[in-house]
């Protein structure tokens, strides 16, 4: 707690203080960040499972770099023998003998009893065969180009060309396969099936079609190639034994754990979407605990039937129903559609704001605050966006479905009608003065004209030349007023400046409840350099209080 | 909506600067308008309209316009031709206007067709006043320019003699008959110590004195104000106001000669205004007199069928049945008020406006209120061709009525175009009104409707 002086600022011990704990939070919120995402096994699981199939992906669509350069990658960072096998199976693609027999020379080293140990190391001699062919007969070539290079030196031996076997398809990729049992330790037992006819996989009788290809004790992390498998769990301690299917797929990730206590494999599920990072629930419609998991994301769940919720802001709530086999491995997609409502997230260059959607009033903005969000139903609907003193903006906007539009809205100042006005009031004025003119102007002549039918008018008579001056005066009025009227109007419509108008941003998502606001959204919105060219020109009077340790004051400032 | 309201504002103001745009209608609406003012001239000092008289000759048609009476003012001369295009500005403002000559200026002018002179008969004279052009007497002047005087009767040439020494204006109101060599009529008014009227027969220099039973008849101020020459042939009626005493006095004269042929009287301010004029539709003219509140329309064939008489009363026994054509006082309009202080008679006419062969009775009502403005005064025309007949036709006035013009204290009947048009003087001002209901359609000119 910090201990407040007479003056209302800190002490010079408590700054230390402050500054010193803020420090401590820095490092310690910067510790935090650092901390890879994958020490939550499931989320480890995860991380390796995105890798392996993305690299599996690239394979397949023929990118053989791309995807070895993953499977590097996924070694690095998770040092499973499964990405070195995969990895040295796109170099041979690709014809780089060298590589692909130090990755698979790699991968023997990494996991000496791996099960297919035979086979890698056959395929190892087959290429250093093919290697040792190329180089036999690279010299007969180097004879005939003389081996001269152009500046006259001897210039090194080509590389041979090795001509690889390339049988290889997508079902090369070695996967891995995490088997875990609760609790740890239990001795388990793999078998594959060689024969695709053969029985179903019998605990404690002949298995024709089946060999046993690993025995080891969970938990056991198995990179293992495509096919079909029977994991046996053995008798442990007081638990009886267990088993379970397993297909392997090409390039992916399997995990199994056996619950001891219960004598069955977990499932697995993993919930996938079209929103990455959408919030699952497990059997809790009500969330009434924390969520699952974020799209995409898999985790072992005990066998049966489950109800996944599946729930992403701006999109509609999911409620799915999957069913499980003990051990069983499901993927469950879902497709999610997004709200029938969209934001409209609005801020200007002017002071204040009034915005109206259809007619309706949806709130105001002011300058400093955080933009204005107004709901609305998706598709296009009439904004109308008002400010004192500047041009009124109005126009359709299409109202995202379940996303937030950003509107900046550049209000234009009104175009001064002063001069306008002075005109169109003097203009009036003359006109009434012209009206007054005429109408005397008329009555004067009607008396006249009696006069004359009386007899009674004298050619001299006065009233004539009133009228006429009348007449002149009107017309003169008139001619002014029509004038003035004309410029006035055209002083009315002329407008050079431009439309109020409205810039629209990038769509957002809908702020996430459950996740930390983004960064970007607290940050203030630069002033346009008109606005505040505006507030500078504007006259401004301020009183600024100043403490030090030696007395205080209050300073009196303005511009004008 | 906005557009259409846009549209129906734009018609409007189009047809509001439309309408008034035409300022050059106001040209239209007084071109040959139906009343005419005479220019004041620039050297009349004032009365401009206290006075008027026409005269006409086969050419033309002049109107002299005089101002005040006796203050050597002058009057001036217009020529309104013989069409309904007037010369508006005077083609002579040198009659009575001083200058080489003293004048004084009547009060009531006379018009000639054609005046004796000492010389040779002019044409278009006035006689204006007296004064002294080679020798003092009663003063004329014609179109073309020529002044004389002729002879007054002693007693008159000594009290002009000594008014021009001593600057002394003395009024000799003059009247005149309309025909083509008329008698004037001549009387010292104002003046009680001399107490003479005379006449010149037609065609002479030669003035006749009128005596009349007792001088008791001519004894009051306002002897010989107002006077009217009435024609039957050859033979002339005299007419003489005293307002004073409500009389008129008469004489009859055929040639050189008069006799004294009685006196009417009776109302009070009976003779205020005296006119000639064939009012019905025998050959001889009529007499208009006014008085205080009336107007009388007495026929001119009872007046010379009156003998010589040395009766000195003053009544209208001696009148046979019927000689009082018609009587009639004023009336107000919708644009005329104020009747009874209107003055109405202060000067009356008789004019033939509609060109029928007789003539209608124009009563100047110069106190009258005219569209509220006070004093503005206005001419009203009566047709009384027949006893108790005395129908009002209309009223004229001024459509530029001010407060003060007083129209209507003088008036003539200027003949143009085979009818008579009113001519009315007012405070400054003097106007010739060129329609009447009367005329038909048409027969008025341009300017009139």
């Amino acid at each position: 707690m910090f201990a407040p002086v007479s003056s209302g600022f800190l002490s010079r011990r408590g700054v230390l203080l402050f500054l010193l704990l803020a420090l401590v939070a820095i490092l310690s919120t910067s510790a935090i960040a650092q901390t890879p995402a994958v020490d939550n096994p499931g989320k480890r699981l995860e991380a390796i499972r995105a890798q392996m199939e993305k690299g599996q992906g690239l394979y397949v669509a023929g990118n053989y770099s791309g995807a070895a350069e993953i499977f590097e990658a996924g070694y690095t960072t998770y040092p499973y023998s499964a990405f070195l096998f995969n990895a040295g199976v796109c170099y041979q693609k690709q014809n780089d003998v060298d590589r692909a027999l130090a990755k698979f020379k790699e991968y023997l080293k990494a996991d000496p009893n791996a099960p297919d140990a035979d086979k890698v190391n056959a395929r190892v001699a087959t290429l250093e065969a093919a290697k040792a062919a190329a180089l036999a007969a690279a010299p007969s070539t180097q004879t005939t180009d003389g081996g001269l290079s152009a500046d006259g030196g001897v210039a090194p031996p080509p590389k041979p060309a090795v001509i690889l076997p390339s049988g290889d398809d997508q079902n090369a990729m070695k996967s891995l396969v995490v088997i875990e049992t609760e609790p740890d330790g239990a001795p388990l037992r793999i078998y594959q099936r060689l024969d695709a006819n053969a029985s179903p996989f019998k605990i404690g009788v002949t298995n024709p079609g089946w060999k046993e290809v690993v025995a080891t004790h969970a938990p056991a992390n198995l990179t293992l190639d495509v096919g079909h498998y029977h994991v046996v769990v053995e008798k442990f301690r007081d638990f009886n034994a267990s088993e379970a299917d397993m297909a392997v797929s090409p390039g992916h990730v399997h995990q199994l754990k056996a619950n001891l206590s219960q004598g069955q494999f977990m499932a697995f599920l993993r919930v996938s979407a079209n929103v990455i990072g959408a919030h699952i629930w497990i059997d809790d419609k009500k969330k009434e605990h924390p969520e699952w998991g974020e799209t995409p994301h898999g985790e072992l769940v005990p066998g049966g039937k489950h109800l996944a919720l599946v729930e992403a802001p701006g999109f509609e709530p999911l409620l799915s129903s999957v069913e499980l086999q003990h051990g069983e491995q499901k993927e469950l997609e879902v497709r999610m559609v997004r709200v029938g409502y969209g934001v409209l997230r609005i801020d200007s260059s002017a002071p204040a704001v009034t915005v109206s959607i259809d007619e309706k009033p949806k709130g105001v903005w002011r300058s400093g605050e955080e933009p204005l969000d107004a709901r609305s139903d998706s598709g296009p609907h009439k904004v109308t966006i008002t400010s004192d003193g500047r041009k009124t903006f109005e126009g359709m906007i299409v109202v995202p479905r379940g996303q937030i539009l950003p509107l900046h809205v550049k209000m234009i100042p009104k175009y001064p009608r002063g001069p306008a006005w002075t005109q169109a009031v003097i203009g009036a004025a003359f006109l009434g003065g012209a009206i007054f003119a005429g109408v005397e102007s008329n009555q004067l002549h009607d008396q006249l004209q009696a006069d004359r039918d009386s007899g009674a008018l004298e050619g001299s008579d006065s009233r004539a030349t009133e009228g006429r001056w009348f007449a002149i005066g009107a017309d003169a009025g008139f001619a002014v007023a029509g004038i003035l009227g004309g410029l006035a109007t055209y002083n009315f419509i002329k407008d050079p400046l431009p439309e109020s108008s409205v810039k629209p941003g990038k769509l957002l998502e809908f702020d996430d409840p459950l996740k930390a606001r983004p960064v970007a959204r607290l940050e203030r919105r630069a002033r346009p350099a008109l606005d505040v060219a505006a507030r500078e020109q504007a006259p401004t009077l301020s009183f600024t209080p100043s403490a030090s340790s030696t007395g205080g004051g209050l300073f009196l400032g303005g511009r004008f | 909506m906005h557009a259409l309201r846009l549209q129906f504002g734009l018609l409007c103001l189009i047809g509001v600067s439309v309408q008034a745009c035409s300022w050059s209608r106001f040209d239209d609406v007084t071109a040959d308008a139906p009343i005419v003012l005479l220019e004041k001239p620039g050297s009349m000092k004032s009365g401009f309209g206290n006075s008027m008289a026409t005269a006409t000759s086969p050419d033309t048609t002049v109107v002299l316009v005089g101002g005040g009476a006796g203050e050597q003012s002058g009057a001036a001369l217009y020529d309104i031709g013989n069409e309904t295009s007037p010369s508006t500005t005077s083609v002579d403002s040198g009659y009575c206007a001083g200058g080489t000559a003293d004048c004084f200026l009547s009060s009531s002018l006379a018009g000639f067709a054609n005046a004796p002179g000492p010389d040779m008969e002019r044409p278009l004279c006035f006689a204006v006043g007296t004064g002294s052009v080679m020798k003092a007497g009663l003063e004329l002047r014609c179109r073309d320019a020529s002044e004389y005087t002729l002879a007054i009767p002693t007693a008159a040439l000594n009290l002009l003699n000594f008014g021009l020494g001593e600057n002394q204006a003395y009024d000799f109101p003059t009247a005149t008959d309309r025909t083509d060599h008329p008698a004037l009529l001549v009387t010292v008014a104002s003046e009680p110590d001399v107490h003479a009227a005379w006449f010149y027969p037609p065609s002479s220099i030669h003035f006749s004195e009128l005596s009349a039973p007792g001088t008791a008849l001519f004894n009051d101020p306002s002897f010989g104000k107002s006077l009217a020459v009435l024609v039957k042939g050859t033979e002339r009626v005299f007419a003489i106001g005293v307002s004073g005493k409500s009389e008129v006095l008469l004489w009859k004269s055929d040639g050189a000669s008069s006799s004294y042929i009685g006196c009417l009287g009776g109302t009070p301010g009976f003779g205020r205004a005296l006119a000639a004029g064939k009012v019905n539709t025998d050959d001889s003219d009529d007499l208009v007199v006014s008085d205080d509140t009336n107007v009388h329309v007495i026929d001119g064939e009872a007046l010379h069928a009156l003998p010589e008489t040395i009766s000195t009363e003053c009544s209208f026994a001696s009148l046979p049945a019927g000689a009082l054509l018609g009587s009639f006082g004023c009336g107000s309009t919708s644009s005329m008020t104020g009747c009874a202080t209107s003055k109405f008679g202060a000067a009356v006419a008789v004019g033939d406006l509609d060109g029928d062969g007789d003539g209608e009775v124009i009563v100047g009502a110069p106190d009258m209120t005219v569209r509220g403005e006070s004093s503005a005064g206005a001419v009203l025309v009566f047709d009384a061709d027949k006893p108790s007949d005395a129908l009002f036709v209309d009223a004229k006035f001024l459509s530029s009525a001010k407060s003060g013009d007083g129209l209507g204290g003088s008036l003539a009947t200027p003949h143009i175009d085979g009818r008579d048009i009113i001519a009315a003087g007012g405070n400054g001002k003097a106007a010739l009104f060129y329609c009447s209901p009367l005329l038909a359609h048409g027969a008025g000119g341009p300017r009139c409707p």
